[in-house]
């Protein structure tokens, strides 16, 4: 074969190798087929194709179920021949959700308080990520430990507590001890105000660092900056620049695949969260929130003399389950090329 | 011309450094040497201490300790407190007290009276038949769970980090219940599923019969039966068989961390392994699993935790439950607590099974 190799020069810096000049791109396809391995190849994608498929379709189906109950009236529900393409098109579950129970009110609140605990969040736990990650101090493992400790201990267990601390509002002091001792805030404002019912506990929670899975955020941040050379902050000191310049400056600019990674979790756990809002939010006068709106069948639409009405509270409570998702759905396909690569990026080490 | 240039900066230079050495001369002659190098004056003393001289470590030691800051204030200041509240709930027993006219409310007040009971709620906790019973099956699913999870994670990650087509758009896909299938959706899917009376079908989480037209369970079961292979297995494959709906679910952060790990292997390791002839099976497990499997510890412990952490876990929902319509709160907070050590005892065990094998490479 080498012997019939024939070179030609094509132009300056190029050049074209006609390897065995005799076989035809048929004869070339006929001879890759013969052996074994091509097979093989060909195989091995198909299977995993399909594979990826299947679990892609047992993510997806129910979704696409869920969007095709939405359509539905309650006959279309109650009649069994129907499944997937409604025969009564129609919008009404998706017009009641939307003007009986408040939509716009509940995206509101539910935006606000997502958007801002989400940021806190990612930049505490940036912070503490760097701090962890580059900087050698007495007790550093020991904050890791904590870290882990949070993550570990469920906030169903600290449920009563958290619901006591915050009914009774006071910095480094339990809700149980309320007779003699004082705390921060009460030697200060001189009460120990409620702030539940409001949005302040999630602010609280989320400055210190101790929100939902924010433990694995501070992870998330920490594997990260271990993957970022150390040369690049010692060339900044170098170069004069202070810690935190250098932090504001070089490294911050450099973590926000990350950092949009870690805020994209964030802003959708709390998004759809439920836990929280039930310990926080309580009294008539609590914000309503997105997740509040699967709770509450809107008028027009409950026909409770109806046998067939649990059924169709289910499907209403599908609807509304899409129409809470729905932004965050937006939001994920326009985010999630940066959420693999953030990952991708931080070469995690365990 | 350049020369020109340094030569006009060395003359300058050197006046302004005879100007200094002058002066700090004559100030030595007037005996006041030490005032400029040590600092004696009040002044001094008060900006050394503000700006003391210190070595490169411990700035960066203190800088360290600022980045921290935040969430050590949140440990002291709140999580403590919240702590300690909740193990000392767990230890008493607090009943209705005498009424007690309030001064500042203008009304009778129920005065709650706080006794320190011991470990009572702890023995009333293990003597309800039905926590014990929950506590069980929610520990059997965890165990269940995890390698299930793990394994999936990883191959599915295996897979999405080879050429494919289609792998941006699986890989987007992948990733939807991770933010998407959490919280409420959780609720929603469960009375979904509830409604239609799931159960004899396999999970697919419509909650209708579409997964069970495709393949039921029995089909599952009668394609095991005649292999031979125990019935703890099959009951375990067909148990997971019917779970795939929620370990797809829950196997995203997962399938995340795996990814990562797997694109931080050098690929010049591939490329030597596909020089000597390795084929794609020893690969695999001569390079790609030794060199992830820091990351399979780390996703061991994350499932053990996110799966009792989750908010449909049976034991977890029972124990706050209790606390709010057991007379004694405690009770239930003492359950949690229970659940909590023995879960802490698994992630525990789990750690060391899986960090006996784990590898680090060495980067130096």
């Amino acid at each position: 074969m080498d012997s019939k190799t024939v070179v030609t020069k094509e132009t300056k810096n190029k050049i074209h190798v006609d390897f065995d000049g005799k076989l035809t791109l048929k004869e070339r396809i006929l001879y890759k087929l013969k052996t074994s391995n091509t097979w093989m190849k060909v195989i091995v994608n198909i299977f995993r194709f399909v594979l990826m498929l299947g679990v892609s379709y047992v993510i997806i189906f129910p979704f696409v179920s869920k969007i095709a109950n939405s359509f539905m009236t309650l006959d279309d529900i109650v009649d069994a021949t129907v499944s997937l393409i409604p025969k009564n098109f129609t919008f009404d579950n998706y017009k009641y959700i939307f003007l009986e129970n408040d939509y716009m009110t509940a995206f509101g609140n539910t935006l606000l308080l997502s958007s801002t605990t989400a940021l806190i969040q990612t930049f505490v736990s940036c912070l503490v990520g760097y701090g962890l990650a580059k900087f050698k101090f007495k007790g550093n493992n020991f904050v890791f430990v904590l870290v882990v400790v949070i993550m570990i201990i469920p906030h169903s267990t600290l449920e009563l507590a958290m619901r006591d601390f915050f009914t009774k509002f006071d910095l480094l002091l339990p809700a149980s001890m309320d007779q003699s001792t004082k705390g921060i805030i009460e030697l200060i404002a001189g009460t120990r105000p409620s702030i539940r019912d409001t949005m302040a506990p999630f602010y609280v929670l989320s400055i210190g660092g101790l929100a939902f899975k924010n433990g694995l955020y501070i992870y998330l941040m920490r594997q990260f900056f271990k993957g970022v050379p150390d040369e690049l902050e010692e060339s900044a000191y170098v170069d004069g620049s202070g810690t935190f310049r250098t932090f504001l400056q070089i490294i911050l600019p450099l973590s926000i695949p990350m950092m949009i990674t870690v805020f994209l979790f964030s802003f959708s756990w709390s998004w759809t969260d439920v836990f929280y809002r039930d310990v926080f939010f309580e009294g008539l006068n609590a914000p309503w929130m997105l997740s509040n709106l699967i709770e509450k069948v809107p008028p027009t639409l409950n026909m409770v003399n109806n046998q067939a009405m649990p059924l169709y509270r289910i499907a209403i409570q599908n609807t509304a389950g899409l129409m809470i998702i729905a932004p965050l759905v937006i939001m994920y396909l326009f985010c999630q090329r940066y959420l693999v690569q953030g990952i991708e990026r931080s070469g995690l080490v365990g | 011309m350049s020369n020109k240039f340094t030569d006009a900066c060395k003359s300058f230079f050197d006046s302004v450094k005879s100007k200094f050495t002058s002066k700090s001369s004559e100030k030595a002659v007037g005996g006041e040497a030490l005032a400029i190098e040590g600092g004696n004056t009040f002044f001094d003393k008060v900006k050394a201490f503000f700006k003391p001289k210190r070595s490169l470590d411990k700035t960066k030691a203190r800088a360290g300790y600022f980045f921290v800051l935040p969430f050590l204030l949140g440990i002291v200041l709140i999580y403590l407190p919240i702590l300690f509240d909740s193990i000392w709930y767990s230890f008493t027993v607090s009943t209705k007290g005498a009424s007690v006219w309030d001064e500042s409310l203008g009304q009778y007040v129920q005065t709650q009276v706080t006794t320190f009971v011991g470990f009572d709620n702890y023995v009333q906790a293990f003597s309800d038949q039905d926590f014990y019973a929950k506590l069980l099956s929610s520990l059997q699913q965890i165990l269940f769970q995890v390698p299930a999870i793990v394994i999936f994670s990883l191959f599915i990650a295996v897979v999405l980090n080879q050429k494919m087509l289609g792998r941006a758009v699986f890989r987007a896909i992948f990733f939807v219940p991770v933010i998407i299938s959490t919280g409420v959706m959780e609720i929603v899917n469960l009375n979904d599923s509830l409604q239609s009376g799931a159960g004899e079908g396999i999970d697919d989480g419509t909650g209708g019969q579409g997964g069970s037209e495709i393949i039921s369970m029995l089909d599952v079961q009668a394609l095991f039966a005649n292999m031979k292979i125990g019935t703890e297995l099959v009951t375990y494959v067909v148990g997971l068989v019917n779970d795939i709906y929620s370990i797809i679910n829950y196997s995203g952060v997962q399938m995340l961390i795996f990814l990562a790990g797997l694109q931080s292997i050098s690929p010049s390791i591939y490329e030597a392994c596909q020089i000597e002839g390795a084929t794609g099976w020893e690969t695999f497990w001569k390079v790609t699993f030794p060199m992830i499997s820091p990351m399979i510890l780390v996703n061991a412990i994350y499932t053990v935790i996110d799966a009792f952490t989750r908010t449909n876990n049976p034991a977890m929902n029972y124990a706050s439950n209790q606390a709010y319509h057991n007379p004694i709160p405690g009770v239930g907070v003492a359950m949690s607590w229970i659940y909590f050590l023995l879960v802490a005892l698994i992630i525990a065990v789990v750690g060391a099974i899986a960090s006996s094998f784990v590898f680090y490479q060495r980067r130096d």
